[in-house]
């Protein structure tokens, strides 16, 4: 039986201003696997996803979720079924990182006794209970991203739109936020600049380079030398070196996790 | 923070009763106290002149400046948010030079029959939204999203624009009129009648409830454009409300009380440090701090020097500036 596409890009483009940043792009994420978006700074990772949460109009081509196209749901709607984690910059004074998490969950009618409870686990999920009623302002830049994390796990959507949300994380937090994630087998398409966390963690990987997909599939196999030093222009030996860090690493931390 | 509020909220709404109270019973005339009771009581044995003052005059006249107070403060907390910029204020988008500018043109170079027949209220709301769509026109791009920076760089450059013009009037302006519009400039209550009050009442209540509904999407807006978009807030329509609200909201206080300032920028940072920054509480907060503090401003300036009354902006200032700094201390503590 075929894999249910919970979101699907067919042929999308996007121009801001004119300018062409997303080319062409055609993906499907099936009902609960994690895709990866990866490539140079530039590559359109980031515009393709503002049109996931609605922040940019995709100019040509169409985005589906759940069967329905976009244009289809209203802006509320849209929010319901598709949770984003952005990178933006806010007025936080006055607010606390609870009040964060809550503002985020007005968006779902909830019954009040539900609001409650969804607030306390995002937040001792992320490790951020005991600063709940702190000024958000205060935080640090990895507590504020922890912070924006907890607010997205306690709206729990179908859809996971994240952009780099390993942002300001600590490797603990950066480990155990992604787990989670992947635990609930919710949808995911996310960039992620750790190729890592990508092979780690994505079922699929797409390295975007000039607004365009260049290759896709499992992670290690488009995670290959030629491509690293072509799309990223780094030296070989770095490359090299780094792929096979990258094994023993997070091989280590796997034993380490069902000891 | 929030939780204070059923606390502090009718504290403060107690407190600014109080104001509003002393401020019909005390003022330039000296009436006695068995005088203010008979007026109050509206008894027959009160005296006709006092009585006509406190009822045509004071009752009006702080029902006025606690609807403008409210009013200017309410735009202010919401100028925040649509810019997320603390610094923002009603006046930010060049209203109070547009308005100042209209208005002093008005009084001293228009035939005198031609202020008349449209009032120097109705000419300085017209100034007021000429800068508003001049700064609005400014910031837009090509159907491009607008950037609050844009829009407050837009908004100073329209603001020195009429400062100049202003300026200009006043130098070449006849001394006696050129007095008339500086105490125009600087504010003042002083002749407020009841025909002014309904239209205030009516725009703030409005205003405050549609954004109350709104309070959601409000607090969507602090933690960021693209987050607020994340969370299915349409920003660019909520912006636009709140501008053609400020518009209406600072119009409407500037054409009855000409330019008073600081209420719109301080008011709601006093409200955010005492309750927090979530709309449901800091806008019905904010308007009942904002009215307390003008109805109390305007009293102070009805008393201090009586007879002779001081314009609105004299005292606001000189209010201000201490709880600004002391304000801008909490800020820098709280991030």
């Amino acid at each position: 039986m075929p894999v249910e596409p919970a979101l699907s890009l067919d042929n999308v483009a996007v121009n801001v201003a004119g300018k062409a940043y997303v080319r062409n792009v055609s993906l499907t994420v099936p009902k609960g696997e994690v895709h990866g978006l990866l490539g140079p700074n530039g590559a359109g990772k980031t515009t393709l996803l503002r049109c996931l949460y609605r922040a940019a109009d995709v100019t040509s081509g169409r985005v589906h979720a759940q069967g329905k196209e976009i244009t289809d749901y209203t802006h509320q709607e849209w929010a319901k079924t598709v949770g984003a984690l952005v990178q933006s910059s806010g007025l936080l004074a006055g607010l606390t990182p609870r009040d964060i998490v809550e503002i985020g969950l007005s968006v779902l009618d909830l019954p009040a006794h539900e609001y409650a409870t969804r607030c306390d686990e995002a937040l001792s999920l992320v490790g951020l209970a005991d600063k709940q009623h702190q000024s958000a302002g205060a935080l640090s830049g990895g507590e504020l991203q922890r912070c924006y994390f907890a607010q997205l796990l306690a709206c729990d959507p179908d859809i996971y739109v994240l952009d780099e949300p390993t942002n300001h994380l600590d490797l603990h937090y950066q480990l155990v936020l992604l787990d989670e994630v992947k635990r609930r087998g919710r949808t995911v398409l996310m960039t992620i600049h750790d190729l890592n966390l990508a092979a780690r963690y994505c079922d699929r990987v797409y390295l975007m380079s000039e607004g365009e997909i260049l290759a896709q599939g499992a992670a290690l196999d488009v995670l290959t030398r030629d491509n690293l030093i072509k799309h990223y222009a780094v030296d070989g030996q770095f490359v090299g070196k780094a792929l096979e860090l990258a094994g023993p690493i997070l091989g280590q931390l796997d034993q380490l996790e069902t000891d | 923070m929030q939780t204070r509020f059923p606390i502090l909220f009718p504290t403060v709404l107690v407190i600014m009763c109080a104001a509003a109270i002393a401020g019909v019973l005390w003022g330039t005339a000296d009436i006695s106290w068995s005088d203010r009771f008979a007026i109050l009581m509206q008894r027959d044995d009160a005296p006709r002149g006092l009585s006509l003052i406190v009822w045509q005059w004071r009752v009006p006249r702080v029902l006025a400046v606690a609807l403008i107070g409210a009013g200017l403060a309410l735009a202010g907390a919401l100028m925040q948010t649509a810019l997320r910029n603390p610094m923002a204020d009603p006046y930010l988008m060049g209203l109070s030079s547009g308005a100042s500018a209209a208005a002093v043109a008005a009084i001293i170079w228009l035939p005198s029959y031609l202020t008349d027949f449209f009032g120097v209220p109705l000419i300085a709301f017209l100034g007021a939204a000429l800068a508003f769509l001049m700064t609005l026109g400014l910031s837009q791009h090509r159907g491009q999203a607008m950037d609050p920076l844009v829009v407050i760089l837009a908004g100073v450059a329209v603001s020195l624009m009429f400062q100049s013009l202003t300026a200009f009037f006043l130098y070449v302006g006849d001394p006696h009129a050129t007095r008339s519009a500086i105490g125009w400039l600087m504010g003042t209550a002083a002749g407020t009648e009841w025909n002014e009050v309904p239209l205030l009442a009516i725009a703030v209540v409005v205003i405050a409830f549609l954004f109350m509904a709104k309070s959601n999407a409000l607090d969507a807006t602090l933690l960021g454009e693209e987050r607020a978009q994340a969370l299915g807030i349409r920003t660019n329509r909520l912006r636009m409300m709140i501008f053609f609200a400020t518009v209406l909201l600072t119009g409407l206080a500037v054409s009855v009380a000409g330019i008073v300032g600081f209420v719109g920028l301080i008011v709601p940072h006093m409200a955010r440090l005492l309750i927090g920054a979530r709309h449901r509480v800091l806008l019905p907060m904010t308007m009942v701090l904002g009215a307390t503090v003008l109805i109390a401003v305007d009293l102070l300036c009805r008393t201090l020097l009586a007879p002779e009354e001081l314009p609105l902006g004299v005292l606001l200032a000189l209010f201000a500036a201490p709880p600004f700094i002391f304000i801008l201390r909490g800020l820098r503590r709280a991030g």
